[in-house]
């Protein structure tokens, strides 16, 4: 049950959870930006690319995102021992998984734009890169928002399993607050006050990005 | 002067041929049109010409450049050859005015403010300067197929390519289009033009070839080639494209 001295308590320790909250918004943003560095050319690739480059991206896309993350997670940290640190390591494993993710949304996004569109770029004159780079990339890069924004919140939320490796991020954080001796009553007050810190980024976000594509949307005439 | 010698070229897809061995030759400043039915090969022969398309057997010639010679470079060769499409495909995220200077930027390497410069220039001439800053969806069909055209004219090709500019558009548009194209022929410019837009044929064309799966059945001057077909493949589709313009 919800009790007085038990919220008192986590709001004594607020800062303590709102480090870790920052802990989670570093270890989101390490993720996504290696997961659209990396799945980003691995979409184009899917799409554009053919022989063995292709069939080890595909493949490698859907090795990950068969793997559940927190085995992924567990075996990055403890098997492979990619690095001593877990905020690294936990980069690592969401952002490979993030990437085999957004590898789908560009590709999808890649492939939405009509073929007149490379036609039309071919046909003044533009090589195959370019018409790529110029014409058909700014229009699926635009089409990749709303799928990058459900991918976003994912991730966010996924931070949660560096958990399994100890990293110090929000939900660690609140696990370490009610399994200190005498405080198990807390569980709800931690969970409730954490799930707000997540639901606040998560919505403040999505509308930035709501935002931004309103910002980059290309004029239609009918929206004005 | 030969700007342009389509030599028996043939292209399937599949088990369908779909052009069987087609020649014809344009001069500098002609203005041909080739006209058939659906399925008769018209758009698959202009794509050819551009290499949009790749041509299975036969030869391509423009102003002396083998067009599938080893040695050429498709991308320059392209440069040479404006394309007007049936759906416009302007680029969509681009203003008019930048679907015009892209080409020109990234192909010829003209410099920014030279560029637009040269693209304001061609769309006075196809009279939108106006809609310079408007992007592609604000713009009605005919404006679009107007800016589709001053994009090809920005690169100064040698040879316009028509693939059915007018038939996506509603017909209380179809003029203004028409009549940028016949600003341009009347200019000089060589033009092939896939289309069923008789009043242009008849006041523009120097030439215009009939196609019936996959071969030319006859050329001759709109004159002649309305007036007295000497084919009656050609005879029975005139008529029913003049029943359809009547309607």
């Amino acid at each position: 049950m919800l009790q007085a001295g038990d919220w008192a308590f986590v709001f004594a320790n607020l800062d303590y959870l709102l480090a870790g909250a920052g802990i989670t918004v570093g270890l989101t943003l390490t993720s996504l930006l290696l997961g659209f560095l990396t799945g980003f050319p691995a979409g184009a690739i899917e799409v554009y690319g053919d022989g063995i480059l292709e069939r080890v991206v595909s493949t490698g896309g859907v090795v990950l995102r068969g793997t559940p993350i927190v085995v992924i997670m567990l075996v990055l940290f403890f098997v492979v021992s990619i690095s001593k640190s877990a905020f690294i390591t936990a980069t690592v494993g969401l952002g490979l998984r993030s990437a085999a993710y957004q590898s789908q949304i560009f590709r999808g996004a890649l492939q939405s734009v009509d073929e007149g569109q490379m036609e039309a770029a071919r046909s003044v004159g533009m090589s195959r890169f370019e018409a790529i780079r110029y014409v058909v990339v700014p229009q699926a890069l635009r089409r990749s928002m709303p799928g990058f924004q459900n991918e976003f919140t994912i991730v966010l939320k996924d931070t949660s399993i560096a958990f399994a490796i100890g990293l110090a991020e929000l939900l660690t954080r609140g696990n370490d607050l009610f399994t200190q001796s005498g405080r198990s009553t807390a569980v709800l007050e931690v969970f409730l006050t954490i799930s707000a810190i997540y639901f606040v980024l998560t919505f403040a976000t999505n509308r930035g990005l709501d935002r931004l594509s309103d910002y980059y949307a290309i004029p239609s005439g009918e929206n004005r | 002067m030969t700007l342009l010698r389509v030599e028996d070229v043939h292209k399937s897809y599949g088990d369908e041929e779909v052009l069987k061995g087609v020649s014809f030759e344009m001069d500098r400043g002609d203005v041909d049109v080739l006209m058939g039915p659906s399925g008769s090969g018209k758009s698959t022969m202009l794509r050819c010409i551009n290499r949009l398309t790749e041509i299975d057997s036969g030869d391509v010639w423009l102003d002396g450049t083998p067009v599938y010679g080893p040695d050429t470079d498709v991308n320059e060769l392209r440069q040479d050859v404006g394309m007007v499409f049936q759906d416009f495909n302007l680029f969509a995220h681009l203003t008019a005015v930048e679907n015009i200077t892209l080409g020109l930027k990234r192909v010829l390497g003209v410099p920014k403010a030279e560029a637009r410069e040269r693209a304001m220039e061609h769309l006075e001439q196809v009279g939108l300067a106006a809609q310079a800053d408007s992007y592609p969806a604000e713009l009605s069909g005919g404006q679009q197929q107007r800016v589709g055209i001053a994009r090809a004219l920005a690169m100064e090709p040698k040879l316009m390519l028509f693939d059915e500019p007018t038939s996506a558009l509603d017909p209380e548009l179809v003029g203004e289009v028409v009549e940028v194209m016949r600003d341009l022929a009347a200019g000089g410019m060589t033009m092939l033009v896939v289309s069923h837009e008789m009043g242009f044929a008849r006041s523009a064309a120097d030439d215009i070839h009939f196609l019936d799966s996959g071969t030319v059945v006859e050329s001759g001057p709109p004159e002649q080639l309305f007036e007295r077909p000497e084919h009656d493949r050609t005879r029975a589709f005139l008529t029913g494209l003049q029943a359809e313009t009547h309607q």
